[in-house]
């Protein structure tokens, strides 16, 4: 037995995975299903008919008190005011120099309490920022309750049937109506639950937030579904294979710290031009100054794979690097995101990329690379 | 389990067989089982001069590189373009219509694992 096998963290579906035969990997602290029957088979399930992951590690941090909407406005970089209750938005928290805390989404679940799902790599960074900036504000507490959420996205274009079969009769309606990116509670096995219109892979589909010993029975009823929904459980291999064709971004790969929202090309989630929140200020100045890298998608024409880390090239010069690369199953193509100075390629140019000593031709396409259909 | 008893086994998880001063190479399916989908194959050219344990191509899947080596010296003469245009038939037949590079060589495989030798090695892995 290894260190690493005794200290991993396990999620309340571990043992499903087990029965399923899923391949297992560290991740993080974490034990994780990479694949069970195949990155490429699962990835075309969600596209085609409906899948499950455990994204059980991922965090929950919930904000509340009188002043818990007016803190997620100074803390996050998109518009809370615009949010009624029920309803989230993707966003992001910065330093003051403008770098990524983390991407996550907040939902206003009411008018004093605010969930926001953080990346799993982050939790423990995550609170510690939130609190440390919470001490400025009174009547907000912040309580990070990830240990006792587990978590179930449901994605693919049969994922409202796969619901309906582990919500209560009742709640049908409500779920058939239920806006992207918009949330209601909801009893599942007696416990209160939390069902989201959201999701990380360009499909229609939910982000079930359930406390953790209710996670097993709904897992069961949502793959109880597959004679008719298709429904399989899909492994964090195909998770990102299905999140960098729409162009979602992944923290660690595609940002960090030293990366700005603007330079991840998240500026349509980044609120300039009203009340101040942190990092702003380092923002507008990135923006008045014109920003100096950006993040593209691209394609090879070459045979070969781009990965994170590779040189990218253009006109001989080298002028960025990949941040997300993978072979793209729904495409049949390998492509990606790349960081690269503002100044030069653009849409439609030709780039390469060093790919283990060989250059291979890219092209700079339009984001996303998959017509996403999450509305 | 059982693997081809005509064939010679690497480390490296390559099978071999030799025929005619001709080594022909491939990689296992207990290779394949912990690649998952190959999605990028890179052969050598032929008339490539090769050394033995050099690398000599790759495997690519969607979340690791492996590098193909080879256990003998020589020269290449042919490489399965089919299958590195189809990766995906990869799986289907290994052992047979899944075999990757031929090289002419001096060198004898006789030191590599037998079938039974490389399945003990694979279980102890």
């Amino acid at each position: 037995m290894n260190e690493t096998s005794s200290i991993s963290r396990k999620t309340p579906l571990f043992e499903k995975h087990v029965k399923a035969n899923a391949k297992l990997i560290p991740f993080g602290r974490w034990e994780m299903p990479v694949s069970y029957e195949g990155v490429i088979a699962e990835h075309l399930t969600v596209r085609e008919k409906v899948g499950l992951f455990d994204v059980s590690h991922m965090g929950e941090i919930f904000v509340r008190g009188e002043n818990a909407l007016a803190f997620c406005q100074y803390l996050t970089i998109n518009d809370v005011s615009k949010l009624n209750d029920g309803e989230g938005q993707y966003s992001a928290m910065c330093y003051e120099s403008g770098g990524f805390v983390d991407d996550l989404i907040i939902y206003r679940l009411n008018g004093k309490e605010a969930l926001l799902c953080v990346n799993a790599s982050n939790v423990d960074k995550d609170y510690a920022w939130i609190k440390s900036q919470a001490a400025n504000f009174i009547t907000v507490s912040v309580e990070n309750e990830s240990d006792s959420w587990a978590q179930i996205a449901v994605q693919g274009p049969n994922s409202q049937a796969a619901m309906l079969a582990c919500l209560p009769q009742n709640y049908a309606a409500r779920l058939s109506t239920l806006n992207y990116m918009s949330v209601f509670s909801a009893p599942l096995f007696g416990r209160a639950a939390f069902v989201a219109r959201t999701g990380y892979t360009g499909e229609h589909g939910y982000e079930i937030y359930l406390p953790n010993d209710v996670a097993g029975e709904t897992w069961d009823l949502l793959l109880a579904t597959s004679a008719k929904t298709g429904a399989k459980p899909i492994g964090l291999g195909a998770r990102d294979t299905l999140r960098l064709e729409a162009c979602y971004l992944l923290y660690g790969n595609d940002m960090d710290d030293t990366v700005s929202p603007l330079e991840a090309g998240i500026g349509w989630a980044t609120r300039l031009a009203s009340d101040d929140f942190i990092g702003k200020s380092a923002l507008l100045m990135q923006k008045q100054n014109g920003v100096s890298r950006k993040t593209l998608g691209f394609k090879l024409l070459d045979k070969g794979i781009a990965r994170h880390g590779m040189a990218v090239y253009f006109n001989g010069e080298e002028v960025g690097v990949v941040t997300s690369g993978s072979h793209l199953p729904s495409l049949d193509m390998a492509g990606g995101l790349a960081r690269i100075k503002s100044s030069c390629a653009a849409i439609g140019d030709h780039v390469e990329i060093d790919i283990r000593g060989k250059r291979k031709l890219a092209q700079i396409i339009q984001k996303p690379l998959y017509s996403t259909r999450v509305k | 389990m059982g693997y081809p008893t005509e064939l010679k086994y690497t480390k490296d998880h390559e099978w071999v067989s030799f025929k005619d001063g001709v080594a022909t190479i491939g990689i296992t399916d207990y290779a394949l089982g912990q690649l998952g989908d190959v999605v990028f194959i890179e052969l050598p050219e032929p008339d490539d001069a090769i050394d033995k344990d050099s690398a000599i191509g790759t495997i690519e899947s969607t979340k690791t590189v492996s590098d193909i080596l080879s256990p003998v010296s020589g020269t290449v003469t042919e490489t399965n373009d089919d299958i590195a245009e189809n990766q995906e038939k990869l799986a289907e037949d290994p052992y047979g219509r899944g075999w990757l590079v031929k090289i002419k060589t001096g060198d004898s495989i006789d030191h590599l694992m037998s079938a039974a030798e490389y399945e003990k090695y694979t279980a102890e892995h």
